[in-house]
């Protein structure tokens, strides 16, 4: 089952960001492929994505079921698919990270290590990034926050996706590169929006 | 008596690139004329107008249509070329130059010789591929059609994204072979898609794409990489000859001249909607090629006054749409090659009628969809309708699904035929009687109204677990609910009309003389096969053979200074 995980650290704090992160509405359209999204009830919504499989473009409706939700901590959610045989689900996770020293310019922190693939998966990666990034555009810039942030939190996105039925192995091997962007986009999406209305940085000015 | 913009080329020319041939296009007939012309020593130029490699060519079955082809004894299939010429001057229905039939076929082996020697490529005959009327005089039950096979896009290292990817075939890496052995469209749940999800993996394509992997591969070695994104505005005439073309690069004008000619190989005029209904014999509105088809090349070769031929005629397909799948930023419109002929489906007009037999060719069946009734003035097969049932999706692949999937959303569903048609906007009473008349031939297992089954070539798209149980493998009833229907369009693979030539591919005038230094190979010409359709690969074999030619030609004629 192809599954991603992208962090990226903010100098917010955990209640502003979770402030904007509760409600889906605010951060829908930075979801790649957004197209719509109507919301059912506390815990259920129906997304409408046009999703790259491939080669060509092609829309994908999927059900998103909240299974936990601990508030400034983390969202827990599953995916299924309506009209593709594709399952999954991911978690949005919030968490302090220890203050940087005062007056220090401060760009976003990298991802957690993770173990260096195969050179062949990288480049595979690296091509699928790079056509991403030709489809939906360049992600935002984040600049360095000013220094007058006192706390860090990190955002993490964990998400799962994987194709059942008789194709569902062919179709993994094409969702599996394009998860990875796609979990990173979102992560940085709200950041750079958070940092854009909290810390006035200006991603467009980059 | 020129334009004046040209005489301003002349007087203040200066060149951006000097070539022996620039080539417009980048499919199989660009290629092979590139690749032609640097085998006679010409220094060449490739132009293409979007930024991928291989045209309509790439997003193809890429199979080469060849009578009398080289691999055709491997496989046990005897052929002549009386036979190649009568089957193809039957088919081409008086709207093509007899010799230019004969020199095509004369001239079409030896292309294939030539490509497989100037390239990685290796062809493979598909023994049961058969010819599109293979019961015709001169037709035959397979051979003629080429597989290109699979090809590694590892091999084109920094040109490897740049390979043009079919939509449709683009993911799934099996060859023509693969696909026929198993039974893509009639066994769909069967497939190894492990293995193909393997091969995507690695990079593998097949079909067009694997066809113009290996032509780019052998362009490259040569020193030639295509100019991408680099579309051509204007033929440049000195001296009553072609003497280059104005392109654009960049946002930059680039003036590029060609000393001994300019090969149009740049795809139709199928996404031209004005082109398309000023010639075309019938509404073409979901064309299946690339969008750039758009008709520069014929547009240049008017403006010097060629002379054009079978300007009605294109390579028709029945098109099916699934409502938000881009290509390019287009809808995509996929052609139907399957669902018409399989088991368990029919089409029907507005009046709930078949009219056609379903599992014809596609260039042919297509036809009856423009049938014009004078009286009231319109075109009662349209707009037509594929109807289907329980059973079909029980078994059979249709488009992106698979039996085991969720029932696609865009399929029309209801309990009942009636409820069906009245869904569809066709006559309910006139669908029911025409279901349960399908429904009795296919007890039958005979068609006697459309003779939908007799044919080999209804065979290779039909379910053959049919035939081992003696029962026809294109008929099955339509009796189990919940019914289901799909709007079919008039699609396209390409137009075929365009500048008329010579037997070595040189554009000729009203008069039949040559412009000298124009040559034009593929969809942007005058097809050769005129009406017809004669087997799997025929666009790209006279695309090839021409574009053979039309390098071949060039590189043997008298360099401008």
């Amino acid at each position: 089952m192809p599954e991603v995980e992208y962090a990226t650290t903010m100098p917010l704090g955990r209640p502003v960001i979770w402030e904007f992160v509760k409600d889906m509405n605010n951060w829908a359209p930075f979801v790649t492929g957004y197209q719509k999204h109507e919301i059912i009830d506390d815990t259920d919504s129906i997304w409408t994505l046009k999703g790259d499989v491939g080669i060509l473009s092609r829309e994908v409706k999927l059900r998103a079921h909240i299974t936990e939700w601990v508030d400034e901590q983390r969202v827990t959610f599953t995916l299924t698919g309506l009209n593709e045989k594709v399952d999954g689900g991911g978690v949005l996770v919030m968490s302090d990270e220890a203050s940087a020293a005062m007056g220090e310019a401060e760009a976003p922190a990298p991802p957690p290590k993770k173990k260096r693939r195969w050179f062949g998966r990288r480049l595979v990666d690296w091509f699928v990034r790079k056509m991403f990034r030709r489809v939906h555009g360049e992600g935002p810039k984040r600049l360095a926050a000013p220094t007058t942030a006192t706390a860090r939190s990190r955002l993490s996105f964990t998400l799962r996706m994987d194709a059942g039925g008789p194709t569902g192995p062919l179709v993994n091997a094409m969702l599996g590169p394009a998860l990875e962007p796609a979990a990173e986009d979102l992560a940085n999406k709200i950041a750079a929006h958070l940092e854009r209305v909290h810390l006035g940085t200006d991603a467009q000015a980059a | 008596m020129f334009h004046s913009r040209r005489m301003w080329f002349r007087k203040s020319r200066a060149w951006s690139l000097e070539v022996d041939l620039v080539v417009i296009g980048s499919g199989a007939a660009g290629a092979t004329a590139a690749l032609a012309a640097h085998a006679g020593k010409a220094r060449v130029a490739v132009l293409e107008k979007s930024a991928k490699f291989g045209g309509t060519t790439a997003v193809s079955g890429g199979v080469v249509w060849v009578p009398n082809n080289k691999h055709m004894p491997e496989v046990g299939i005897p052929d002549s070329m009386d036979e190649a010429v009568s089957y193809v001057t039957r088919l081409a229905d008086g709207r093509s130059d007899p010799a230019l039939i004969r020199r095509y076929l004369e001239v079409a082996p030896q292309m294939i010789e030539f490509i497989e020697g100037a390239t990685p490529i290796v062809f493979k005959a598909l023994a049961r591929y058969p010819d599109y009327h293979p019961e015709f005089p001169g037709g035959k039950p397979g051979g003629r059609s080429l597989d290109p096979g699979l090809y590694d896009t590892n091999q084109l290292g920094a040109w490897k994204d740049k390979l043009r990817k079919s939509p449709v075939f683009g993911m799934t890496a099996m060859s023509v072979t693969e696909a026929t052995d198993w039974g893509v469209f009639s066994k769909p749940s069967a497939l190894p898609f492990a293995l193909l999800g393997k091969r995507f993996k690695q990079g593998l394509v097949c079909y067009g794409g694997a066809l113009c992997g290996g032509l780019l591969e052998a362009l490259l070695a040569r020193g030639i990489e295509p100019m991408l994104s680099t579309p051509v505005h204007e033929l440049i005439v000195e001296d009553d000859r072609v003497a280059g073309v104005r392109a654009e690069q960049g946002g930059k004008e680039l003036l590029i001249k060609a000393r001994k000619g300019v090969v149009l190989a740049s795809g139709g005029f199928e996404w031209n909607a004005e082109l398309a209904a000023r010639f075309l014999g019938g509404p073409l509105t979901h064309p299946n090629s690339p969008p750039g088809n758009d008709g520069d090349g014929l547009r240049m070769a008017m403006s010097l006054g060629a002379d054009l031929g079978n300007m009605t005629e294109a390579w028709w397909c029945p098109s099916l749409d699934i409502p938000g799948e881009e290509y390019d930023q287009r809808q995509l419109h996929r052609g139907d090659f399957a669902t018409r002929s399989l088991p368990h489906s029919v089409i029907v007009n507005r009046q709930g009628q078949r009219f056609v037999n379903e599992a014809h060719n596609y260039n042919d069946m297509m036809k009856a969809f423009f049938a014009f009734d004078p009286v009231s003035y319109d075109r009662p097969n349209l707009p037509a309708w594929i109807v289907i049932d329980a059973q079909y999706l029980e078994r059979y692949a249709l488009l992106t699904y698979v039996p085991g999937m969720p029932i696609p959303d865009w399929l029309i569903k209801a309990d009942t035929v009636e409820a069906l048609a009245e869904k569809i906007g066709v006559d309910a009473r006139g669908l029911v009687a025409t279901l349960a008349r399908f429904n009795r031939f296919a007890v039958e297992g005979a068609d006697p109204d459309f003779r939908r089954g007799e044919s080999l070539y209804d065979h290779f798209y039909g379910d053959p677990s049919r035939v081992e149980h003696g029962g026809n493998p294109n008929l099955g009833t339509i009796e189990k609910a919940p019914f289901y229907a799909i709007q079919v369009h008039p699609g396209a693979i390409g137009t075929k009309g365009g500048p008329r030539t010579d037997g070595d591919a040189r554009v000729l005038r009203p008069g039949g003389e040559p412009i000298a230094g124009l040559y034009a190979a593929g969809n942007v010409a005058a097809g050769v096969t005129g009406a017809g359709y004669p087997g799997a690969g025929a666009t790209i074999g006279a695309a090839m053979t021409f574009g053979y030619l039309a390098g071949r030609h060039a590189a043997a004629a008298p360099a401008t200074k």
